[in-house]
């Protein structure tokens, strides 16, 4: 078991080895790829074994499993392996197009399995301060991938990315600290065992109560800061439109989702003794992040920078499913999580497509995809309309169940969360659907070719797994989501 | 356990070790606010060298007090790449290749700036009594000052523009969270805190790329030209 939980972060590691092979553009995107499918297969495999035996702990909790673990390692599983088919026809086409070189498609292959892999293993720790260092660390990797073209402009998105994260994550190792130091009461734990997450858990109620308010706060700030929560969203649409399309996708499917992830632990662990106090302040930063990415859609400018700010909003809608609580708060939650990384993967790999045919990154540049390349104009289209949560795609079922939590506590809020649903509805698809439709553009004559099957592949896939989970649920996803509510309750 | 609990109930008295502590955290605020009222970009980074050398000898003092060889280690490392490594680093690579002098990039008067970080100071003292902290574990001045200087640091990063002024903010800032983290949490597991240390080394190479990279990118690396990306 051992072997195989490790195995998760260890095989997209492996790829950072690839380009000592000596393998091209085409190899290397192809053992992303492949080290991104074991991943994920290995994922699931996990995930079965601590559905059937229940969570797993191992060198004094540095490796510990439950079914929240598994259910986040296998969304984030699932995008890198659609970024890494992504990463495929993205490094061919740049490579064939010299705008990258070789040494810069080697560091995007080393640093994009560095990425993936400290993202996963930092979900299979069950020491906080080991989740801390790795993700930590996840950040500095991708904000290589970030500065890669190394151009002013994404030099300049990168530096603004590691800065404020650096800073927002400094805050979350305050927090940790702080969270240790509110374990000060349980004295019959070892140091060690004071940091880690089931321990704590269990003494929950033990924990000293003005310590971990202040914890829980920073931990908020700090990782929010990696979630993109408002108001420490502002790195997130500078790096999500400068770096590459793959690499964006993981940043906004996967990275987010990470700090969510630590978010949800601290929330677990400050929720008896603080109670209703977390919620709020999910809440408040919830509500703060869909007002502010709802805003910033209306204005018409990059598109990738639209998909970044749809990103902020749908952070905060997780934040709030999260503050309304309950079972079913936290079943929506998590629902939206995973619809929201496959459909965010879609729609940053159709952006990608988008970018290197017109070779631009405005919205209004870019029209009649749909006549241009069908297949990418129709994926931008269909993409657009589940992302926004029309019915039938995942998120429309994730958003009515989180809307129904909402009910269950305050109409008002969950009206509110309506109304900002309804904004973000129309700035986005005012977007995307002038994109899509109306006058082709003149384009390129080279770049009006066909999609490469490595480019279609994780699109019509992502698409129709969304597809898939707005009319069913699959018995084995309801099992894996109800067992992870199970184990932060 | 108890008897780890009692060596740290030693520091909180009037104790050598707890004077010792003391009088480092004082000397590293000293040295945030020496930064915070330089022009610069050298004396930003002396003051970071002494801050990380005086945080070397408060980590030793710690180890010494409660008899943590893991401290001691911790007191080594930070000594040789924060007190030496970083600042040589930051020196050759960035300050002499990129012939930086004087910050310019300021956006409040350097007084101002001084005024803020002594209100900054009061609030961090208000906002973490003593009486804020269980069983009064610690030496009682040391977590107030540390947050201080993670509050200085984080004012260095808001005010100063260039980013090389941020990025030693930064370091400033992660200096303040070392101190606490040594006496808040002195028996914190050695392999988080090495890891910790680590990511530390990764960022500030990292940044170091990025700023060197930006600076032969834009004749001067310095904020008032990252305009690119507004909204």
């Amino acid at each position: 078991m051992t072997a195989l939980v490790a195995l998760v972060p260890v095989l997209p590691l492996l790829a950072a080895f690839a380009p000592l092979a000596g393998l091209r553009a085409r190899g290397l995107g192809l053992a992303i790829a492949a080290t991104g499918v074991g991943a994920l297969a290995c994922a699931i495999a996990v995930a079965v074994d601590v559905g059937r035996h229940g969570a797993y702990e191992a060198f004094a909790g540095f490796l510990y499993v439950d079914a929240l673990s598994t259910f986040f390692t296998i969304t984030i599983a699932l995008v890198v392996t659609l970024a890494g088919v992504g990463s495929i026809a993205y490094l061919r086409t740049e490579e064939r197009r010299h705008e990258l070189d070789l040494l810069q498609v080697r560091l995007y292959t080393i640093f994009f399995a560095l990425f993936a892999g400290l993202m996963l293993a930092s979900l299979e720790t069950g020491n906080l301060g080991l989740l801390w260092v790795l993700i930590e660390a996840s950040t500095l990797a991708s904000a290589v991938l970030v500065g890669l073209e190394a151009k002013a402009r994404s030099l300049e998105a990168a530096w603004k990315y590691i800065i404020i994260s650096s800073f927002g994550v400094t805050m979350a190792l305050v927090a940790t600290l702080f969270l240790y130091y509110a374990a000060t009461p349980l004295v019959l734990l070892s140091p060690n065992q004071r940091l880690t997450w089931p321990a704590l858990f269990a003494h929950a109620h033990l924990l000293e109560h003005d310590s971990l308010r202040l914890a829980f706060l920073l931990a908020v700030i700090g990782y929010g800061t990696k979630v993109g929560l408002a108001p420490m969203h502002t790195w997130l649409p500078d790096a999500h439109s400068e770096a590459p399309s793959p690499a964006s996708a993981m940043l906004s499917a996967a990275l987010l989702n990470t700090g969510m992830y630590a978010i949800i632990r601290f929330q677990a662990i400050a929720l008896p003794e603080l109670g209703r106090y977390t919620n709020r302040v999910l809440l408040v930063f919830g509500f703060a992040s869909i007002l502010i990415g709802a805003l910033f859609m209306v204005r018409r400018g990059n598109f990738k920078r639209l998909f970044a700010y749809s990103s902020v909003e749908h952070m905060g809608i997780i934040s709030v499913a999260l503050g309304f609580g309950g079972v079913l708060g936290v079943y929506g939650a998590l629902l939206h999580t995973l619809n929201h990384a496959i459909g965010k993967c879609v729609l940053f790999l159709t952006s990608g497509e988008l970018v290197q045919r017109w070779r631009t990154r405005e919205t209004r540049e870019v029209s009649g995809a749909l006549t241009a390349a069908p297949l990418v104009g129709g994926v931008l289209l269909l993409g657009s309309l589940a992302i926004v949560g029309s019915p039938p795609f995942g998120l429309f079922l994730s958003e009515f169940t989180i809307i129904r939590a909402g009910f269950r506590g305050s109409s008002l809020l969950a009206f509110l969360l309506l109304a900002l649903l309804v904004i973000a509805f129309i700035a986005f698809m005012r977007g995307t659907a002038g994109m899509a439709t109306g006058e082709q553009h003149p384009v390129d004559d080279e770049t009006t070719a066909s999609v490469s099957a490595a480019s279609a592949i994780p699109l019509v896939a992502g698409l129709a797994a969304l597809l898939l989970l707005g009319l069913w649920i699959p018995s084995g996803l309801n099992d894996l989501i109800l067992h992870s509510i199970g184990a932060i309750r | 356990m108890t008897r780890l609990v009692a060596q740290i109930e030693s520091l909180s008295a009037a104790s050598s070790s707890g004077v010792l502590l003391d009088l480092s955290a004082v000397v590293m605020l000293l040295c945030a606010f020496a930064c915070l009222g330089s022009k610069l970009f050298d004396r930003y980074v002396t003051y970071y060298a002494i801050q990380s050398i005086v945080l070397a000898f408060a980590a030793a003092v710690v180890g010494h007090a409660l008899g943590q060889p893991d401290l001691w280690v911790l007191a080594v490392a930070t000594l040789l790449i924060k007190g030496i490594a970083i600042p040589l680093a930051t020196r050759r690579f960035l300050l002499d290749r990129l012939e930086l002098h004087r910050d310019v990039a300021i956006s409040t008067g350097l007084s101002t700036s001084l005024i803020l970080g002594a209100a900054l100071t009061t609030f961090a003292f208000l906002a973490i009594r003593p009486a804020t902290l269980p069983h009064a574990l610690v030496a009682s001045a040391v977590v107030p000052i540390s947050t201080a200087i993670i509050l200085l640091g984080g004012l260095c990063m808001v005010v100063r523009r260039h980013t090389i002024a941020q990025l030693i903010g930064w370091l400033i800032l992660e200096n303040g969270v070392f101190l606490g983290a040594i006496t808040l949490t002195a028996t914190f597991p050695f392999i988080v805190e090495a890891g910790v240390f680590l990511d530390l080394v990764a960022a500030v190479l990292i940044m170091i790329t990025f700023v060197s990279g930006l600076a032969n990118r834009l004749a001067t690396a310095s904020a008032p030209e990252l305009r690119g990306l507004r909204d």
